[in-house]
Order: structure tokens, then C-alpha cells, then sequence
């Protein structure tokens, strides 16, 4: 008895040709470029330097292409590339990592101040987007790369915790205490400029 | 559930990342505590200004240019 042949192996996949994975990464990836840039220039604090590490990014992230699994997070993906470009060879250059102890920072809100002058938060609309923004680039850098990740691109507490390979207990604890921080800042430029009168204690 | 423990998920619960049955003891804590709830509303402002505030930035034309020609024209 010879029986039956086993069916012969199923021809591997074709190779995608080149116009594929450039039809592929251009709907993709390249449709997070905006995400990109944002992430990079918070995290360099440099226009130009923004501007290469996204480059860059998407040069790593072309040749590397048939690693990405169709269907995952793209962005997600992206944004750990560019991290890991930051991390090597450009935090060393523009800035130092923080001698702050963030345990330290005490999170309170600027609510409980509020609740008689400004509980609905109006003065929120009379600051302006740069100001915002340096109130974000002069967060410690934790705290910083957590803030734009989560409320600028909307990860998740899960896609964070992977992307900067922490328990998702930090991720809450630096979010808490970086939106905080954050909110105190432009609490006080807000009473600085005369926006609000503020908390005479 | 009382506020101390309502105010610990604060941020949680604003950024949707509780089981759903924690998630409904906040929203019936928060219905019959006004304090609470307002301050709910508060943080919940600060988080959506921050979004529109920081999304409207995006990346420069000209980059957009550098990269296509970089991993395409080459």
C-alpha cells in the first residue's frame, strides 16, 4: 500500500513587490506623520531636530516594514521607533535626563482654589497653544513623554506601559501627577497674567 | 463608595480605562454628589483643552517632501 501523497506545501507568499509596500506603508505609516512630529517635538524641544528624528523614524520603519504585523497598531509601532531613536542618539545631545525626585511633586488640584472664582474653568480659553506647550516642554521628562502620549495621541494606559516598558501602575502614577503638575503651571502663569485673582492664602 | 475613593479613579474613569463595574459605582457616585461631580467636570475641561490645544500642531510640509523623496526617489 502506498497510500495517499501528502498534498504538496502551500507555495510561500509572494514577496510584496516594491510598489506594494510602498502602496502599504504610505497608507499605514506615513498617515501618522502629524502624531510624529508631535511626539518628536516635545521630545526634543528643537524644530529641527524634530524634523530629523522623524525622518529618521520612517527611514528605520521603510526597511523594517516587513516586520510590521497588517493590522496592529501602526502608530503605536511608529512611535516606539522614534522613541528608541530619541533614547540613542539625540537625548544625549539636547537634554539631560532629570535629577528630580518625582515621588516628591505632590499632586494636588487647582480646583479646590477655583471652586469660588472660576469653577467652570474659563481662563482655560485665554492661554494661549505656547504656552501650553512650554508648560508641557518643562515637565520632567517622564513625565513629559507620558502626558503627550496619552491626552496629544490618545494611547492607552496598556500601549503606553509596552511602548515605555513600565508597569501600567507608572503610567497612571506619572499621568496623575503630570496632568497635575501641569495643571498648577498654567494655574499660575494664569494668576501671574491677571486671567484670575486666584488663592490669596 | 465614598469621594476619596471616587476622586483615586479621577482620571481613570475620564480616560475610560476602568471595568465597566467600576466605572458605573463612579457615574451613580458622581450623580448624587455635586462637589464631586464638578470636579469631575473641571478635569475633564483640562484634559479636552489640552487635546485641542496640542493636536492642532502638525507636521511641516516640507518634511512630508523630505521623507517621500528620501525613501522613494532614491
Amino acid at each position: 500500500m502506498t497510500g495517499s501523497q501528502p498534498p504538496p506545501p502551500p507555495p510561500p507568499p509572494p514577496a510584496a513587490t516594491e510598489a506594494e509596500k510602498r502602496q502599504s506603508f504610505e497608507r499605514e505609516a506615513l498617515v501618522h506623520l502629524d502624531s510624529l512630529y508631535r511626539v518628536a517635538l516635545r521630545l526634543t524641544n528643537n524644530p529641527s531636530e524634530a524634523d530629523d528624528l522623524v525622518q529618521e523614524t520612517m527611514l528605520k520603519a521603510y526597511r523594517a516594514w516587513h516586520q510590521f504585523q497588517p493590522g496592529t497598531n501602526a502608530k503605536g509601532w511608529l512611535l516606539t521607533i522614534l522613541r528608541h531613536a530619541f533614547i540613542n542618539e539625540y537625548r544625549r545631545r539636547t537634554r539631560h535626563p532629570e535629577t528630580v525626585d518625582l515621588d516628591t511633586i505632590e499632586p494636588y488640584s487647582v480646583f479646590e482654589e477655583l471652586q469660588d472664582e472660576d469653577p467652570q474653568g474659563t481662563f482655560f480659553d485665554r492661554i494661549v497653544d505656547d504656552q501650553v506647550l512650554r508648560a508641557i516642554d518643562e515637565l520632567p521628562e517622564q513625565f513629559r513623554e507620558t502626558v503627550v502620549l496619552s491626552d496629544v495621541e490618545g494611547l492607552s494606559y496598556e500601549e503606553i506601559a509596552r511602548m515605555l516598558d513600565v508597569p501600567v501602575g507608572t503610567v497612571k502614577s506619572r499621568l496623575f501627577r503630570a496632568r497635575r503638575l501641569l495643571q498648577r503651571r498654567l494655574y499660575d502663569y494664569a494668576v501671574g497674567m491677571g486671567y484670575i485673582k486666584g488663592s490669596t492664602a | 463608595m465614598n469621594c476619596r475613593e471616587c476622586t483615586e479613579h479621577l482620571y481613570e474613569y475620564l480616560d475610560r480605562e476602568l471595568t465597566p463595574a467600576l466605572e458605573r459605582e463612579i457615574r451613580e457616585h458622581l450623580a448624587d454628589c455635586p462637589p464631586c461631580g464638578e470636579h469631575f467636570d473641571f478635569e475633564k475641561l483640562f484634559l479636552d483643552f489640552l487635546r485641542a490645544r496640542c493636536q492642532a500642531q502638525g507636521a511641516p510640509p516640507e518634511l512630508k517632501r523630505r521623507i517621500l523623496r528620501q525613501l522613494f526617489d532614491e
